[in-house]
């Protein structure tokens, strides 16, 4: 966030264009939400709706008649389900990428796509569930993975990498959707503060838990984000490679393989990027964003899919070589096989689309014209597609005995489930994009560079607003909050908190559409506590899981399978991870809940007069009656005296 | 600004708040205590077509459980008697009583008496009578008391869980195979029943599957 004007990468251009400022962006991406739905949107959603029922429609037969209406058969017992599991599973690591590793590593860039990413990632992850739970066949008996103790006194075989994988897919869920919750409190508020509407004004309201954007609320808040991007890093990680563990440790040819884990991981990135691309290259034009997503994103990302192609052809040429080189008659076979077997023609698309065309991106032209990308992106995602059904179907169809091979042929409902997965991820996409902020607002106005309180203020920033005189004190007016002012900019209030703090005021907070660099140090805020919830949370979650699985595993139910002991902790490891993850997750958020005091839905400073404007482009500062400084005749002349205008008290 | 909320607004969502909590822990001890087979099943005593009581036969007249349930050592299934096994006595005992009619009735048109059945595991459970009763678990450890039961009532839960509770620690259940149908059973003078029960398990060598497909095939 440290963007000193005097930096060396000062001569970096700025990543958002058309000379924005705090309430131009407000209205940009707010905007959005408020207007009336467009032509097009509703030509989409429609559409999206329509294959949304479909799927819903071959949802309904598949789980009443029985996965028997899909063309799986013997040996080929995995096909579409699990080709749309891991095709799904893998599009939804790019949200987290673009939320957290970013983050992590500072890239500016991903303020302007990590919200979208987010959305698209928690639906994408909702496809994947789907298509697994049907894969069960009898969906009733989702229960039995629950680890729940019940009349049957069985448990989860903890030892099984389908165990692990369901811990890992419903962490990723669930963190993920705390996540893109997380980063949109602030900005419900915008859309609370902005909302004309009675009913917009309750919901919004709602959703932003009373959020009002002070410098206690951004220190708490900054901290526990930090926490999760920090948690959400090897989540990510974690997760492919768990899916991957759903192939690695079986023994068939193809599928048992230690190169795995990291060539599913970069696959997943690889065309969750390629997803991004997909969708962002419309709608950037669609929704007037092109200010916010430039060029300059659309060809870093780019430069991000050539990279991960590049990766993962490197896994493909890992596979054939280790094939070669072990000298195993199987897993030899499995490899000409793909080549030149029945399913060739998906091997090669595979190779075309994943390999070949993203090397197109070498090319600067190709890097800067959106319609080329967008071309190479869906070649991208049709091509991971056919990784995924080249991986599942190829391997088992030829069998170690060639008296059980087999073909595998989609039938109808097949297609109808692949079709209908792509509603499913389209539909509550398009709701989002009509009703969330697509824009994460308050990071992109914290991008700005006047967001930054060392910033020398460009002559075109817009004038500070028409002194209004101090309302007086009234005595009568029963109990009174405190004084409230506004600011110009993060510069000036910064600099009214040094001064009224070196008057002696203690009970001062400041109001800002984003965190302030350095502002939680005027107001004299020592560290956040948020960190010690995170800690205890990951501890709590960590003993839990182990204490869960050792008693299930060896108490509960001691029974041994696949040979390994009852009690096996390397076995355990995935499950303690992933449940550390999520527990830490949950004392990161509820920390920021808790010691901002939310959701605290009504508070004194919505009472002031223009205070909306706090989560679009005001500063403000109170100073509260209970401070021993503070007296009505003299607080407002020294706020005034401190820079601050629209002076004025508030009732409790 | 236009306040959206007031005090009120906080004090309803912290009620909300405490009503959705306290629900949702209301609904998961609801389902754990009405879900289970220790409240679907135990207690379930259907009204027979015949007020056939078990407590006047085996309780007052000492019928053996085997006079009418002769598959119980020999097969899978205990078998429910043929109507011919009631005329056996009642052809002379009590021929004209009218609480009989459906039996005279069924055995004269050779249709069997509709009883209605009480204890059934599901189709998934292979469930064996002979390699119980013959390794010495006797009729009350699953059935309860029935010769106190003037109607059938179905006493344990027959849930996996507590037929697993037996196939770890058989010992409690177990007695000598021939005293499998005495209700009155204890175990000789100065043992206990777990300690006479060990004794009796590592005589026959008893061990029971713990396996998934010790029961489900």
């Amino acid at each position: 966030m440290n963007n000193h004007s005097h930096a060396p990468f000062a001569e970096e251009p700025p990543w958002i264009t058309g000379n924005h400022g705090f309430a131009s962006l407000t209205n940009l991406v707010c905007g959005l939400v408020e207007r009336r739905a467009p032509a097009w949107w509703w030509g989409a959603f429609l559409l999206a709706g329509a294959i949304f029922t479909l799927g819903g429609l071959m949802t309904a037969y598949v789980i009443s008649t029985g996965i028997g209406v899909w063309g799986m058969n013997s040996p080929v017992a995995w096909a579409f389900d699990i080709t749309n599991f891991v095709f799904w599973v893998g599009i939804g690591h790019a949200g987290t990428l673009i939320s957290a590793i970013l983050y992590l590593f500072r890239q500016k860039w991903r303020s302007s796509l990590n919200r979208f990413a987010e959305a698209m990632t928690l639906f994408a992850v909702a496809c994947a569930g789907l298509f697994v739970t049907i894969h069960l066949g009898r969906v009733w008996l989702f229960w039995y993975l629950i680890p729940a103790p019940s009349a049957n006194q069985i448990y989860p075989n903890f030892r099984s990498a389908l165990s692990w994988d369901f811990a890992a897919v419903a962490t990723y869920a669930t963190v993920s959707t705390m996540f893109w919750y997380y980063g949109l409190i602030p900005d419900f508020g915008s859309l609370r503060d902005r909302a004309t509407g009675r009913m917009r004004r309750f919901v919004y309201g709602l959703l932003a838990l009373g959020w009002r954007s002070s410098g206690r609320h951004w220190h708490n808040y900054e901290s526990a984000y930090l926490m999760l991007a920090g948690l959400a890093t090897p989540l990510v990680v974690s997760v492919h490679t768990i899916v991957s563990f759903d192939f690695a440790t079986s023994v068939v040819p193809g599928w048992h393989s230690t190169i795995f884990p990291p060539y599913f991981v970069n696959g997943a990135i690889f065309s969750g990027l390629a997803m991004v691309i997909t969708l962002i290259v419309p709608l950037r034009v669609l929704c007037g964003l092109t200010d916010l997503v430039t060029t300059r994103h659309l060809e870093t990302m780019c430069k991000l899919i050539l990279a991960t192609s590049l990766l993962l052809s490197y896994g493909y040429m890992v596979e054939l070589t280790n094939a070669w080189y072990s000298g195993n008659a199987y897993e030899q076979f499995v490899f000409t096989n793909r080549m030149a077997g029945p399913y060739a023609w998906c091997y090669w698309t595979m190779i075309a689309c994943n390999v070949v065309l993203p090397q197109l991106f070498w090319m600067r032209w190709v890097r800067t014209t959106p319609w080329a990308m967008f071309s190479v992106a869906v070649c991208v995602n049709v091509g991971m597609w056919f990784e995924r059904f080249v991986i599942v179907v190829t391997s088992l169809h030829r069998d170690y005995l060639p008296s059980s091979w087999g073909m595998f042929y989609p039938t109808w409902v097949d297609m109808g489930l692949l079709a209908g997965g792509f509603g499913l991820f389209a539909t509550p996409f398009l709701l989002f994009i009509r009703f969330v902020p697509m824009v994460a607002l308050s990071e992109v106005k914290a991008a700005l560079p006047e967001a930054n309180p060392h910033h020398t203020a460009s002559p075109e920033a817009e004038p500070a607003p028409a002194p209004v005189p101090p309302v007086p004190a009234d005595p009568t007016a029963g109990p009174c909050f405190g004084a409230m002012a506004r600011f110009r900019g993060p510069e000036e209030l910064t600099a009214a908190v040094v001064e009224l703090r070196a008057l002696g005021f203690q009970r001062i907070d400041t109001y800002s559409p984003f965190p302030i660099h350095g502002i939680e140090k005027a107001l004299g805020l020592g560290r956040s506590k948020v960190p010690l919830f995170t800690l205890a949370g990951g501890i709590f979650g960590l003993s839990f899981a182990q204490w869960l699985q050792w008693y299930q595993s060896a108490i509960g139910y001691p029974l041994i399978t696949g040979g390994k002991p009852i009690n096996s902790t390397e076995a355990f490891v995935p499950i303690d991870f992933e449940t550390m993850v999520l527990y830490a997750a949950f004392g990161s958020v509820g920390a920021m809940l808790l010691l901002n005091g939310l959701p605290r839905l009504y508070h004194p400073v919505f009472r002031g007069r223009s205070f909306a404007r706090a989560t679009d482009d005001g500063f403000f500062l109170t100073i509260e009656a209970r401070d021993p400084k503070f007296d009505p005749r003299e607080t407002p002349a020294q706020l005034a005296e401190a820079g601050g205008t629209e002076v004025e008290f508030l009732a409790h | 600004m236009p306040l959206v909320f007031t005090h009120e607004a906080d004090r309803r969502l912290r009620r909300l708040v405490i009503g959705v909590v306290l629900s949702a822990a209301l609904g998961l001890a609801g389902l754990y205590y009405y879900g289970p087979p220790e409240y679907t099943r135990v207690g379930y005593a259907p009204k027979q077509p015949v007020p056939f009581s078990h407590e006047q036969h085996t309780g007052r007249l000492g019928i053996s459980c085997l006079y009418c349930h002769t598959g119980v050592e020999e097969s899978s299934v205990a078998k429910i008697p043929p109507t011919q096994t009631c005329m056996n006595c009642h052809q002379t005992i009590k021929p004209d009583s009218p609480q009989l009619a459906v039996v005279r009735e069924s055995f004269a048109s050779g249709k069997p008496v509709p009883w209605v059945r009480v204890h059934q595991v599901p189709d998934y459970v292979f469930f064996d009578h002979s390699a119980h009763v013959r390794r010495g678990v006797g009729c009350v450890s699953c059935h309860g008391k029935v010769n106190e039961m003037p109607v059938v009532v179905h006493e344990k839960p027959l849930s996996m869980g507590w037929c697993l509770d037996c196939h770890r620690q058989p010992e409690a259940c177990l007695r000598p195979p021939s005293e499998a149908t005495n209700f009155a059973w204890q175990p000789p003078a100065g043992r206990s029943n777990s300690d006479y029960g060990r004794l009796l398990k590592d005589q026959s060598r008893i061990h029971p599957p713990e396996q998934c497909s010790g029961c489900h095939r």
